[in-house]
């Protein structure tokens, strides 16, 4: 940094402004949502907590809330089972089509999410699913499974397969190996998971929007209410409710992560 | 040893795609024998363990242990435990449940259990360290525990993949003895994998030594120092001084020899080695050399010749005497007795031999 920073004059200040265009708009929902007045401009005229408090008595939105976590635990636990497995897998063995694989599970992260809803729409039309919270698990767990995979990846990357070997080599059964060995030391990696494809599921709009038919999730109905401009406030708090808690559960999932590394660095000791 | 064969592998051969790993791999093992299996990083010593524990299946041949057949056996069902090479202690369990961990499936009481961990731990000088965390072990702690945890299956072989590698050379001699006499005291087969010559010899019964996936010979340590089998076996263990020689005479069981550069001498016969014609390699331990400044008496060969290298090794010092009539350097090393370097570079010295420390090693185009 010190190096390239010596090199380029400008970039510290690059970086500055970079972050400040990117963060700024993000930060300044968290502010207008404690302004006492509708609009959202400067001079801010006094500070409350009514937006927050008008909250509660959403039905809408608490209906909203209630599917949004239902789709995102759903995802969560589909997404990170299906990852563990394919992690191992990608990690462990050597196989026939390998790279292939992988880079087909990696697809979602690269591919427009609009087309990817629109095509999910039209698949799920043509067999005969009716939009609903299954077909929006079902989206939001394709788009997720990158994710899942990734983190476990690294999880199972600093794990010593001679563990695994070590079990099965005392007696264990396969299966008794993965619950006893496999899933203890990776289980803060799944944890990371399980919180990474739940925040990403819970925060997601597109698929949401094309896949949840009458049941809005919360991203979904924050949208339908951005074209009332009385609600905005509203609107405004449950977003910054909604950022904190995304922020919250990566921080958690960040922290578990760092947890698997650590357990398996103390293993190859 | 009673004489029972343990472990019985025959014509056992593993094969990766093209690449061949072991090759026609003959060996019996008696009971209560401890076994190394030496030979340089990536000639198969590892492959090999690995197909006595069951983690590989064989291209071709057979396993027997105690007499049955391994084939189709997993390794969760042989009568084998092994010590990885990076000791595999579970990092999310304490001292007591790693060594624990295999008794789960034994049907024992908890309290048989606890005792036999106990034991087991005992065994290793670990008494009371049940309750210690897995990452609050030092190295030879954690091979410790591995050991504890295979030995508390009773397992009829317990196999190591270089057991020692991985710790500094202080605790990998003091657990040379160890290992040996724990050996010693269950009675169960040991096979051991190791790069490391002087491992193999202070620990094992027998070695076989493997180059390129095949054996190149199996034998007592101090047989394969004394008749290596080839000139491979003769360089891979110990240090070797290699002289060519002329045959002369071949009187009953013995040779007789024109040594380049040290004249003639009455050598042992190399039963292990291949002969087609004169042309013979004749092997020198360096150590087996005597070095002087004045012509010594009481010899059976002896040369002259000028000291072009010293290097002092702490216990030993080597030389290296050039001598008319010998292609190579010849390296002699004396122990080190009083602290000094006796020769230098240009130094003219005589160097002498014994016939009964020189090495048949048998025709020189084999080699
Ligand atoms: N899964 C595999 N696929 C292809 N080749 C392999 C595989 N496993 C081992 N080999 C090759 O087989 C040979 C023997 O390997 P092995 O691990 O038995 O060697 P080793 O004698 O234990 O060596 P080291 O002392 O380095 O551990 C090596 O050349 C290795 O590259
Ligand atoms: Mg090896």
């Amino acid at each position: 940094m010190t190096r390239l920073s010596r090199l380029m004059p400008g970039l510290r200040a690059y970086v500055l402004l970079y972050l400040v265009f990117l963060y700024l708009p993000v930060l300044l929902i968290p502010l207008f949502s404690f302004n006492d007045g509708t609009v959202v401009a400067f001079p801010i005229t006094g500070l409350t907590l009514q937006w927050y408090g008008q909250l509660a008595s959403e039905d809408a939105l608490l209906r909203s809330l209630r599917n949004s976590f239902i789709v995102a635990g759903a995802t969560a636990v589909f997404s990170t089972m299906l990852g563990l497995f394919a992690a191992r897998a990608y990690v462990r063995n050597r196989f026939r089509g390998q790279r292939w694989s992988e880079g087909l599970v990696m697809l979602p992260l690269v591919t427009p999410v609009i087309i990817v809803a629109s095509a999910m729409l039209t698949l799920f039309m043509l067999i005969g699913l009716r939009p609903s919270l299954a077909t929006v698990v079902l989206g939001h767990t394709f788009l997720t499974l990158p994710f899942a995979v990734a983190i476990l990846k690294s999880a199972f990357e600093e794990f010593d397969p001679s563990l695994e070997e070590a079990a099965y080599d005392l007696g264990e059964t396969v299966p008794g190996t993965f619950r006893r060995v496999t899933l203890p030391i990776v289980a803060p990696g799944i944890v990371a998971s399980l919180l990474v494809t739940f925040t990403v599921s819970f925060d997601e709009f597109v698929l949401a929007f094309f896949l949840s038919g009458d049941r809005p999730t919360l991203p979904v109905y924050i949208w339908s209410q951005i074209r009332f401009p009385a609600r905005l406030p509203n609107t405004l708090a449950l977003g910054s409710l909604l950022l904190g808690f995304s922020v919250l559960l990566l921080i958690l999932a960040e922290y578990f992560r760092r947890k698997t590394r650590r357990i398996a660095a103390d293993a190859k000791r | 040893m009673t004489g029972r064969s343990m472990i019985e592998l025959i014509g056992i051969e593993k094969r990766y795609h093209s690449f061949q790993a072991l090759a026609d791999l003959n060996l019996t093992l008696q009971e209560g024998e401890f076994f190394s299996l030496l030979g340089p990083s990536g000639c198969g010593k590892t492959t090999a363990l690995r197909i006595i524990a069951g983690f590989l299946e064989p291209t071709a041949g057979i396993v027997r242990i105690a007499g049955q057949d391994m084939q189709g056996v997993p390794a969760n069902r042989r009568p084998t435990n092994m010590v990885f090479q990076s000791y595999a202690i579970f990092p999310h369990l304490n001292v007591g449940d790693n060594v624990g961990f295999g008794l789960s499936r034994s049907g024992l009481s908890r309290r048989q259990r606890k005792a036999r961990i106990e034991e087991a731990l005992a065994m290793v000088a670990l008494e009371g360290f049940e309750d210690r965390h897995a990452d609050a072990l030092s190295g030879g702690q954690r091979q410790r525990v591995a050991l504890a945890r295979a030995l508390v299956m009773q397992p009829k072989v317990l196999l190591l993949d270089e057991p020692l590698s991985a710790l500094d050379k202080k605790l990998r001699e003091s657990m040379q003895f160890e290992l040996r006499r724990l050996q010693q005291s269950v009675g169960i087969n040991f096979v051991m994998v190791t790069h490391d010559q002087y491992e193999a010899m202070t620990m094992s019964d027998r070695i076989g030594v493997m180059f390129d996936g095949r054996l190149a010979q199996v034998d007592t340590p101090t047989q394969l120092y004394a008749f290596p089998a080839n000139r491979k076996v003769a360089a891979f263990i110990g240090g070797m001084n290699f002289l060519p020689a002329q045959l002369v005479g071949e009187p009953a069981g013995r040779l007789e020899v024109m040594v380049a550069g040290l004249g003639g001498l009455d050598i042992a016969r190399n039963q292990g080695v291949a002969r087609h014609d004169r042309e013979l390699v004749v092997g020198l331990r360096p150590e087996q050399l005597h070095i002087s400044r004045d012509e010594p008496a009481g010899f059976d060969a002896r040369a002259q010749g000028t000291v072009t290298d010293a290097a002092f090794y702490g216990e030993t010092v080597h030389y290296h005497v050039e001598i008319a009539g010998v292609p190579e350097p010849v390296v002699v090393s004396v122990p080190n007795h009083f602290h000094t370097v006796d020769f230098k570079r240009g130094d003219r010295v005589w160097i002498a031999a014994q016939g009964a420390s020189v090495i048949d090693l048998g025709a020189r185009t084999d080699n």
